[in-house]
């Protein structure tokens, strides 16, 4: 495995940890405050909103790596998975 | 929902998310049928809800083994051209199927989970923990593909990971090592599942009341499981899964016989 690979590797990771623990705490505390303040489900959703924003994020974070690293095959893969993705949100409103 | 409720969610979450990242699989096929079955909520729903339970432990565990290098990042970007398709796919039809028919389908799957965890823990028994990975470049991307529609049509149908479909065309056909297959499985999963989770939280199938508890849950479990497995056998956690998974599959089948899930 490359350098390149590596440093790649670890941006992914941190992506995905951060979306992991935005939406843990959000979660944790929109439920902790739901016997208190009557906007605390709100909290809550923005929570699990972040969980369902998280993989997109991901695809797009690992499109723009292939894009530096020049790895042309596998940033149009990347879209490519983008694109199916926006057309499940695109016809999850509508539905 | 009352306090009693949410904090058995959050246990069950912590504990499905737990056992699923130390044994490797993942914990989502253990939370539908408790769902469908001990807290009453339509199957629809039960698999919106677990869909956000399965990105969550794919998101935790996959962020680690990314940073180890596990995760074979190409391939599981290739194959979720498939999964993804599949996924889209079943979502928009799963709505058309009939609750007992879903139930039935998620049965038999479950079972076939059960095998398959039984297979892996008897590989577990005498294996050494964390092996080198050999060098490989997958093969046959064709039957790879082909799996991954599969495994994201019924990850779509019925709200799991699939796993147990891809992970052995990539041992078996792509010639992929079964780490680095596991780990890739596991990091598709969360793309696939989120699309659709769409599908669903469009369609109003995801209690956010339900599935908060879970996910906090789940998250906390499986962040604190991929840590610790490394340093433990999975053999003994396995074989309680396959007694959970087995025992539930049956209690769905005597639902099923009694004319529940209607």
């Amino acid at each position: 495995m490359n350098r390149q690979d590596v440093a790649a590797d670890r941006v992914l990771s941190l992506t995905l940890k951060l979306g992991a623990y935005t939406a843990l705490v959000l979660t944790v505390a929109g439920l902790a405050l739901r016997f208190a303040v009557p906007w605390a489900m709100k909290v809550t959703t923005a929570g699990l909103l972040v969980l369902l924003v998280t993989p997109v994020l991901r695809i797009i974070v690992a499109c723009l790596q292939f894009l530096r690293e020049r790895d042309f095959k596998y940033a149009l893969v990347s879209f490519g998975v983008l694109a199916i993705v926006v057309l499940a949100y695109v016809l999850g409103i509508q539905a | 929902m009352t306090l009693a409720a949410m904090l058995l969610l959050i246990l069950i979450g912590f504990l499905a998310g737990g056992f699923g990242a130390l044994a490797g699989v993942g914990g989502g096929i253990i939370i539908t049928p408790l769902l469908a079955i001990y807290f009453g909520l339509p199957m629809h729903q039960a698999i919106g809800v677990t869909l956000l339970c399965v990105i969550a432990t794919s998101t935790a565990t996959s962020s680690m083994y990314v940073e180890r290098h596990v995760t074979d990042v190409r391939l599981g970007m290739t194959l979720e051209l498939a999964t993804t398709v599949g996924a889209l796919i079943a979502a928009l039809v799963a709505h058309q199927v009939n609750r007992r028919t879903l139930a039935l389908l998620f049965a038999c799957f479950l079972l076939y989970s059960a095998g398959s965890m039984l297979r892996k823990a008897w590989d577990s028994r005498n294996k050494k923990r964390e092996e080198m990975i050999p060098d490989y470049t997958p093969q046959n991307y064709p039957a790879g593909l082909g799996a991954s529609l599969i495994a994201g049509g019924f990850s779509g149908l019925l709200g799991i990971g699939g796993g147990p479909i891809k992970v052995p065309v990539m041992l078996l056909f792509m010639k992929v090592p079964l780490r680095v297959a596991a780990a890739t499985s596991n990091f598709m999963i969360g793309v696939t599942a989120g699309t659709s989770a769409y599908i669903y939280w469009g369609r109003g199938d995801i209690r956010v009341d339900i599935a908060a508890p879970l996910v906090a849950g789940v998250f906390a479990g499986s962040l604190l499981g991929a840590r610790i497995s490394p340093k433990i056998r999975a053999f003994y956690i396995l074989m309680l899964l396959v007694c959970i998974a087995g025992w539930l599959a049956a209690q769905m089948i005597y639902k099923l016989l009694t004319g529940g899930f209607q």
